[in-house]
């Protein structure tokens, strides 16, 4: 596994050359891109096999995985930058890997023409690059380093139409939004680092397993470095920045604001685990608690969302939600194979809506309708893709979230049991939603219409790859499966940090929600299908909800709100002070103190000998009287 | 090799007195000896610092003494000697000052009025900075400081600009008078700091480090107390210190770009680096009960800095401000005293120096065409001068902590020092501020660089060669020290952990 450095390297170095001489190859050079990326993803077989060969039981002996460099050193502080690979790096290494692939053999189709086409495959490959570096990190340093460095990929892939105003500002919210969970990210890992003298990962984990931080202190931190996965994942209060980000090119948001980097946050956690056993239960209550905030705050903002994309952008937030309320009840295993099954079938939902966007220029489901007469392949694709969202036994998606509704409601906890279970409702309502108002019934732009079609065979193919495994990818939690792959003890118990899990299917929670879903798609016919009316009516009777939806919680409006009012005349408040208090009056005021003495004193200046002469005898009388004062 | 630390100083003296002869006539002979002896200078500052090791003891390389006032009455025995040397600190601030100079001097190709005196001024300038990068001996030090000082009164009100703010006006003499003032009025608390050492340590030296030096002995405890300040203030003043900063960004908008460049990237270093040389090799338990007054005034700094510069629609005022933000950083880190802390506040140093310089020299190559420095009259520049945004852009990313560019490594250094020294809230405060830093760049680089063109400045053109070429330097060093920070941290830490006696 000392080669796993390699699988970041060959993205980093394609950006490299990309950047130097891109203008000068062929096609831009995006077949090195692709070749890196593709280089990368065989790379990945060989060190799965390499982890399995070294594997007894479900063990794995985790310096093996280990290597790197120093990076800086001096006293007892040490720097390394090192890779490790382990059950977790290894699922995320897959996703990323081969969707990456997929997504940058699109692009040649979908980017063709465009005027940066070269600088495209650039800023994919650093961003993959940063990915890939994330997922391997065995210390806190390389992570954070790699951490900014994906933000940073897709603040370059946002606003990849600079152009457009709307795409720069989306690119700025998205960075600093996502900069403001860093902080305390950033926090956090000094946190931890100040008691366990090391950034290495690991060793954190046995120091912080031996009882070297306190409860309290550990707790604290973990929160700190929570703040930072909100932030990257999208969970509320800091997911305003996901649906702008889809102004950017839809191969983007498929790889970064789906597959990838929204699910680093859930990765970051699921690889702290053990410092949130040991932790204050509170912070799992925490973790718990934002993902079904977000979980049930994105579920209905995507039944109002009218542009296609943002709709799939709050099935993302959705599924990140759904992740972290795994996590809070602990079950890496769950929330891994979530993030496995999510990554494949969101991607398809991205694509084929790229597809349909490049076909008909139109990304407002106003302006579509009626397209799977015109592009059955994209319809297909995309069905495939809305149905395991929702949960449709038996596609990828069905099984993921079965796991995560069951080790959710263990606890007994009905409150978040029974919300799972609204979610599951509606996000089959807004699936169905969405794909109806796009390829079923009649057409309401003509012309868009008649122009679609399927597109070409580059676009095609990824998604008919990505429909395959969303179909099949599930059965990877029969554990039969996993083991005749060569996975000791199924996929379940490979993931699964602390020791065999197995996946368990309780059929009560598998009938509830698939009774939940198909009422998701029932419903869904029946409010939008045909004019519609039923849809409308409803969001008449219920119009204050409609609004609230509409505005999105007014979270946007009460950020910006907070950004004019708060930040930006505070920070005018204390430029005019600046200006005006510390340097017209303290500074000029000073100088001109000084001038005006001068101008004062010149009067003394009188050039009659009398004055001076009365001054002088009189400065006398007067030190003579301090001297026999003094002397008294 | 002691030559190389004579020669540091005596090539832009010698270029100094070139220039004086060649009449005005002749401007291009002017930059050509300009730019030959700007290359000698990188050349030899490279040298410097590759050469250098720490190799055990004080650290002090390639020495040079020559006595220069000796044997007289009231100086004793040893008087004042010419004493050159390097360590760890100042080795990596040699190397600045020769990459900054060599880019400069291509930054300034176009100056037209008057070139001579300009580059008699500049040189003159940088003679001075090498001097105080290199004197070990008090009185020189300050001779040196002075010299680095004073040139910028005239390269300012002669060569600048005056600046008309709707509210406010801020002519070119305003900003020179007062840049100048303050920092003449920091020097009279150093002079007056220097000779009260000199008293109480009655050795009749002025040598800093070594045997029977200034820090050979222990001073009194309520002597370091009284002293430390004198010092940390006087060169704090040049260092950005709040609240005495107000001269940096007035000045800054009045400068010329080469000169910006050299005075955010290399002069403001001077007076941090005088606090760590003089104030804290000298005084250490002074340093230990100010450090937290320091450290107050430094995250004061670092966030003020941070958000008026958020604040500001001055593309200059807007680096200026970034610049008192960032060297609010630096005394942070020097206020920790830890090694980790002060190694960050040196990487700072060398990492704010690289890429305010690229800031500056890419403002100036805005202005020069477009002769506004408002960033809400662009719009979409990438479009007509892709290369000069994308190095304001690395410019900008370095200093927001991007991960990769030298900005991220000295913060990063800084912020753990802070936490190692029990000073958790003002390293939260300080991850504060680089976060707002992330705000002003990207809502600039938005404005101006991003967004629909401006067609009011389809006649823009992309740099020139010269600014090229000096911006992609700067780069190579961003990158350098972001990616390989090793040969930066190993010369500095050992000399750190020496001037703090760990």
């Amino acid at each position: 596994m000392e080669e796993a450095w390699l699988i970041p390297a060959m993205p980093a170095a394609a950006f490299v050359i990309l950047l130097l001489v891109g203008n000068y190859l062929p096609r831009s050079g995006d077949w090195l891109a692709i070749g890196a990326i593709a280089a990368s993803f065989i790379l990945f077989f060989f060190v799965l096999a390499d982890l399995l060969d070294n594997m007894v039981g479900t063990e794995f002996d985790k310096a093996l995985g280990q290597s790197g460099i120093d990076w800086v050193s001096f006293g007892d502080f040490e720097l390394r930058l090192g890779f490790q690979v382990d059950q977790l790096a290894i699922v995320m290494l897959a996703v990323v890997t081969f969707i990456t692939l997929m997504v940058l053999v699109y692009s040649t189709g979908y980017m063709k023409g465009d005027p940066r086409y070269g600088w495209y495959f650039a800023a994919m490959s650093l961003f993959v690059a940063a990915m890939l570096t994330l997922v391997l990190a065995d210390n806190f340093l390389l992570l954070y380093a790699a951490w900014e460095g994906v933000g940073f990929g897709s603040y370059l892939l946002i606003g990849f139409w600079h152009e457009r105003r709307s795409a720069t500002e989306a690119a700025k919210k998205a960075f600093i939004t996502t900069r403001i969970g860093d902080v305390g990210l950033l926090i956090g890992i000094i946190l931890l680092w100040r008691e366990a003298g090391t950034f290495d990962i690991s060793e954190i984990f046995e120091f912080a397993e031996a009882g070297g931080y306190s409860t309290a202190y550990l707790t604290t931190a973990v929160l700190f470095l929570f703040a930072g996965a909100v932030g990257k994942s999208a969970q509320f209060p800091l997911h305003v920045w996901l649906p702008d980000a889809m102004e950017g090119p839809t191969p983007v948001s498929a790889l970064i604001h789906a597959a990838t980097m929204v699910v680093a946050g859930v990765y970051l956690v699921a690889r702290l685990m053990p410092l949130f056993v040991v932790a204050d239960p509170i912070a799992l209550n925490v973790v718990t608690a934002v993902g079904l905030t977000t979980v049930m705050m994105s579920a209905t903002m995507g039944l109002v969302a009218t542009d296609i994309k943002r709709v799939i952008a709050y099935s993302t937030i959705n599924s990140l939600g759904l992740m972290m309320v795994a996590l809070g009840s602990l079950s890496v295993s769950a929330a891994m194979l979530y993030l496995f099954a999510h990554g494949f079938f969101k991607a398809l939902l991205f694509l084929s809506a790229g597809s349909v966007i490049h076909a008909t220029e139109r990304q407002e489901v106003s302006e579509l309708g009626g397209l799977a007469r015109r592009m059955p392949v994209t319809a297909a694709a995309f069905a495939v893709g809305a149905l395991s969202m929702a949960g449709i036994v038996p596609l990828a998606g069905f099984w993921a979230k079965d796991e995560i509704l069951n080790v959710a409601g263990d606890g007994q906890n009905f409150v978040v049991y029974g919300l799972l279970m609204l979610s599951v409702f509606i996000t089959a309502l807004y699936m169905t939603r969405v794909v109806i108002l796009t390829f079923l019934g009649e057409p309401r732009d003509r012309e868009a219409h008649q122009h679609a079609h399927d597109a070409e065979p580059v676009m095609t193919l990824p998604l008919l790859l990505l429909a395959g495994l969303t179909i099949l990818a599930g059965i990877v939690v029969f554990d039969g499966v996993g083991e005749a792959v060569g996975f000791p003890g199924g996929i379940g118990e490979f993931v699964f940090l602390e020791g065999p899990e197995a996946f368990h299917f309780p059929w009560d929670v598998a009938v509830l929600s698939t009774l939940s879903a198909v009422a998701g798609l029932a419903g869904g016919f029946y409010f939008w299908s045909g004019e519609a009316e039923p849809a409308r009516r409803a969001g008449e009777l219920f119009r204050p909800a409609y609004e609230i939806l509409k505005r999105k919680f007014f979270m946007d409006d009460i950020y910006q709100w907070a950004i004019d009012r708060v930040v930006l005349v505070a920070g005018g408040m204390i430029a005019w002070f600046d200006r005006n208090v510390v340097n017209d009056t303290g500074v000029d005021g000073s100088a001109r103190l000084g001038v005006f003495a001068g101008f004062g004193m010149k009067f003394l200046e009188t050039g009659k000998l009398p004055n001076y002469a009365l001054a002088i005898v009189t400065g006398v009388i007067v030190l003579a009287i301090v001297f026999m004062a003094v002397r008294a | 090799m002691d030559w190389v630390l004579f020669a540091l100083i005596a090539i832009p003296v010698g270029a100094v007195i070139l220039f004086m002869l060649i009449p005005s006539r002749y401007p291009q002979l002017v930059r050509n000896v300009a730019v030959v002896s700007a290359f000698a200078l990188f050349v030899l500052s490279v040298l410097v610092f590759v050469k250098y090791e720490f190799e055990g003891g004080n650290g002090l390389r390639f020495d040079l003494q020559l006595d220069w006032l000796e044997n007289v009455a009231f100086l004793g025995e040893n008087g004042i000697t010419y004493h050159l040397a390097v360590d760890g600190i100042s080795a990596p601030m040699v190397l600045l000052t020769g990459i900054v100079i060599f880019a400069g001097v291509f930054i300034s190709w176009n100056i037209d009025y008057r070139n001579k005196d300009y580059f008699v001024l500049l040189f003159l300038l940088v003679s001075g900075v090498f001097g105080v990068f290199l004197s070990l001996d008090l009185f020189f030090l300050f001779f040196f400081y002075e010299v680095a000082v004073l040139p910028m009164y005239l390269l300012i009100a002669v060569w600048g600009t005056s600046s008309e703010f709707g509210t406010f006006t801020r002519t070119k003499e305003y900003g020179a008078m007062k840049l100048v003032l303050y920092l003449v009025g920091g020097s009279a608390l150093i002079f007056i700091g220097i000779f009260a050492t000199f008293v109480e340590a009655g050795l009749g030296t002025f040598d800093l480090i070594g045997e029977n030096s200034l820090n050979s002995i222990a001073y009194d405890e309520n002597f370091q107390k009284a002293v430390f300040p004198l010092f940390a203030l006087g060169f704090g003043i040049l260092a950005g210190l709040w609240p005495f900063h107000t001269w940096s960004p007035d000045g800054h908008v009045a400068a010329p770009t080469a000169v910006s460049m050299l005075h955010a990237g290399v002069l403001m270093k001077l007076g941090a680096f005088g606090i760590l040389r003089v104030a804290i090799t000298l005084f250490p338990e002074g340093a230990e009960f100010w450090a937290p007054v320091l450290m107050t005034l430094g995250v004061t700094g670092a966030l003020y800095g941070a958000v008026s510069a958020m604040a500001q629609r001055d593309l200059k005022y807007m680096v200026g401000y970034s610049s008192v933000s960032h060297m609010g950083f630096v005394l942070m880190g020097l206020a920790t005293l830890t090694t980790i802390g002060v190694n960050g506040a040196v990487l700072q140093m060398f990492a704010h120096g690289v890429m305010t310089a690229l800031m500056f020299a890419m403002v100036g190559a805005v202005y020069d065409q477009a002769h506004v420095r408002d960033m809400t009259l662009f719009g979409g520049l990438v479009q007509k001068t892709p290369r000069l945004a994308a190095f304001f852009a690395i410019a900008g990313l370095s200093s927001l902590g991007l991960p990769g560019l030298a900005g991220f490594v000295a913060e990063f250094h800084i912020f753990v020092g802070t936490f190692r020294a029990g000073y958790e809230w003002a390293g939260v405060l300080g991850i504060v501020a680089a976060a707002i830093t992330a705000t002003y760049i990207l809502r600039m680089l938005a404005m101006a660089f991003f967004g629909p063109f401006n067609e009011r400045w389809a006649g823009l053109k992309e740099m020139r060669r010269g600014e090229q070429f000096g911006g992609a330097l700067l780069i190579v060093f961003i990158v350098f020290m972001g990616v390989w920070p090793a040969p930066f941290i190993d010369r500095i830490s050992e000399s750190v952990e020496f001037i703090l006696r760990v």
